[in-house]
């Protein structure tokens, strides 16, 4: 043990347990954090440092020269780089605002009001969680076709908004909030819409912003609903556009694999904002408001 | 209270309307007003009804008619018209086709080998993140990038690009030197180099649970912990008696969701090989059969693993007994305003 004067005269207590935690942690954080590293390194290489063999983690002479390709390689197709990311943006946005405020008012009516079925709901909901969605593809194309969608925002909204694994989250937390609240502004003479908006809302805070996360990587980074709903170029959403710019499944071109770093970067960088700044919340503990559970 | 009765099923305008009629036709003075868990019910439909709505047109239908698919013929493509009842897909994924069970196999055992050293690994990591340490927020997040950057499309490209064979690669000499790498025997450094691979891939799917088992820590009431220190416990005892019991719900979530997740997962080879025979071979009845199968497989592995956590989950009494007494104290407002006290 070690005892080193710190600044405004605090002292730093020095622990042979301590140190090894930062040691594990570190170790640990360096193995998680390098495809991030490599992901923003790739995206300032220039061509010739993109194909060295074994690939190298850093970059050595950063150059934007792939963002200005991206532009200039999609400039002259039909569609814009601008109007993927558009889609995109518009889609996701619509679909956490809504998935959020449909699994908040499921959540709600299912732990706190008891509708009839209730609990034929939710073991139907722990069920689903257990379903592959690519299971049932083809026939919610039909769905969805039936519907006259196909092409549409529509088709690649809709179907993503009532999600089992969302409203499960949401009545975890929801089953910690205190009934005799609840029976407090009814007494006073809230009526039910008040009492979600004004007191269960607030206090659901920090698992409406975990929910946003998920919801919001999940359908960012969502390659299959755009494969099947959408056939239209103007249609298509940045993760198929990815691999448009790319080539194809098949395989990479060459010529365009700068591109594709600079747009892979460009893709992710909204994630991990998001995720920056709700993460103070999403690690916010639930409020008891002064009534212990 | 009768009233209440008739209208039961009735919706809100419906109310409405006969809170009007009923003084008029009875000529008393009394209004209508149906029971407090009715309305309750009633409103709880209202609110649950969005959510309803968008599982009833995109779960419960197509899977309704992805079972009727699987057992049937399929007579036309175009429209899925379908006919008969037949169990020859699911004779055929057992019997017929070579691929399917091997296939099953292997998703099956990448599975069960991962998912216990992610719970593992990611507690640890969650119980080490929870201390209180510098730049807690920033290892926070570096934990959950890889979650981040997806499942999707631009993991994809980074393997392609090779960032894993880059990473994994100790032997060559760029992450320990050389002269270091002699020491050891080429059968070490394999171990070494299996672990290195292990603990990348796991390290980079478990954002979600080191999040869920964070969340579920900081849930733990401090008072809790300071009742053990002053009772003379150790931090190994604490750890093991108050912490392990009070995040058991949130380990069963865990395990459900990291099994759940690595069999609908798109790299997992069954998958993919469903998804050829729905989509590229366009024989949708095989197809679903076979995705029965699958899920029916998941469905009873899940259920095992409740069956087993039932027992070690912990359950808090007080707010047991608290929502029971809760019941009783409705019951008795309800039944009040019949007693007279003369």
């Amino acid at each position: 043990m070690l005892k080193i004067r710190w600044f405004r005269g605090q002292w730093l207590h020095i622990t042979f347990a301590r140190v090894l935690l930062y040691v594990v942690m570190i170790v640990l954080v360096c193995f998680t954090a390098l495809p991030l590293v490599y992901l923003i390194s790739t995206a300032f290489k220039p061509l010739d440092e993109l194909f060295v063999y074994p690939p190298q983690f850093f970059v050595r002479n950063p150059t934007t020269a792939n963002f200005s390709d991206l532009v200039v390689s999609l400039g002259s197709s039909t569609v814009p780089f601008t109007r993927y990311a558009f889609n995109s943006i518009v889609i996701t946005t619509i679909i956490v605002l809504c998935t959020v405020i449909v699994s908040c008012m499921g959540a709600y009516s299912l732990v706190k009001l008891n509708p009839p079925g209730g609990k034929f709901l939710f073991n139907l909901i722990l069920i689903a969680l257990m379903f592959s969605a690519h299971v049932t593809k083809i026939p919610s194309y039909m769905v969805v076709n039936g519907l006259g969608l196909i092409n549409t925002y529509g088709a690649l909204i809709l179907p993503n908004i009532a999600v089992a694994y969302n409203i499960f989250l949401i009545k975890q937390f929801m089953e910690q909030y205190p009934d005799e609240l609840l029976e407090a502004a009814r007494i006073d003479g809230a009526g039910e819409m008040r009492v979600f908006l004004q007191m269960v809302m607030p206090a659901l805070k920090p698992a409406t912003a975990t929910l946003t996360v998920f919801s919001f990587v999940n359908n960012w980074n969502d390659y299959f609903s755009p494969l099947i709903y959408v056939t239209s170029q103007a249609m298509k959403t940045l993760p198929l556009a990815l691999q448009t710019i790319g080539g194809g499944a098949a395989g990479m071109s060459v010529g365009r694999a700068g591109a594709v770093a600079a747009a892979t970067f460009l893709m992710t960088a909204p994630t991990v904002i998001i995720f920056v700044i709700k993460q103070g919340q999403v690690m916010e503990t639930m409020t008891y408001s002064g009534i212990k559970g | 209270m009768k009233e209440g009765k008739v209208n039961k099923d009735t919706s809100k305008p419906n109310e409405a309307a006969n809170s009007a009629k009923a003084p008029a036709s009875k000529g008393a003075p009394k209004k209508f007003q149906m029971d407090l868990n009715k309305r309750n019910s009633l409103k709880g439909l209202v609110f649950v009804s969005p959510f309803i709505i968008g599982i009833l047109a995109f779960f419960i239908y197509p899977i309704c008619l992805s079972l009727r698919l699987s057992v049937g013929e399929s007579v036309a493509i175009v429209g899925m018209k379908v006919q008969g009842f037949t169990v020859d897909n699911f004779v055929r994924a057992f019997v017929v086709d070579t691929t399917f069970l091997p296939t099953f196999a292997t998703a099956v055992k990448q599975t069960l080998t991962q998912f216990p050293l992610t719970i593992v690994l990611s507690l640890i990591i969650a119980v080490l993140l929870n201390r209180d340490i510098k730049c807690r927020g920033l290892f926070r997040v570096i934990f959950f990038i890889p979650f981040l950057l997806g499942s999707g499309e631009v993991m994809q490209q980074l393997l392609n690009q090779g960032v894993d064979r880059s990473v994994l690669n100790v032997m060559d000499g760029r992450l320990i030197p050389y002269n270091v790498l002699s020491y050891f025997g080429d059968t070490i450094m394999e171990v070494v180099q299996n672990v290195m691979g292990m603990l990348v891939t796991v390290l980079w799917g478990s954002g979600v649970q080191i999040l869920l088992f964070l969340s579920g820590l900081q849930s733990i009431s401090p008072s809790l912990y300071e009742a053990a220190k002053i009772d003379g416990a150790t931090e190994w005892e604490i750890f093991w008696k108050v912490t392990i019991p009070m995040i058991s719900p949130m380990m069963l979530l865990n395990i459900v969701y990291t099994v759940v997740n690595s069999f609908t997962n798109i790299s997992n080879p069954l998958l993919t090989y469903i998804q050829t025979y729905g989509f590229d071979k366009a024989e949708f009845a095989y197809g679903a059969a076979m995705g029965w199968i699958y899920f029916a497989f998941i469905g009873v592995l899940v259920g095992i693993i409740f069956a087993i956590m039932k027992g070690f989950i912990h359950t808090n009494e007080v707010e047991e007994v608290k929502k029971r007494e809760r019941k009783h104290r409705v019951f008795t407002i309800e039944k009040a305003p019949k007693r007279t006290f003369d």
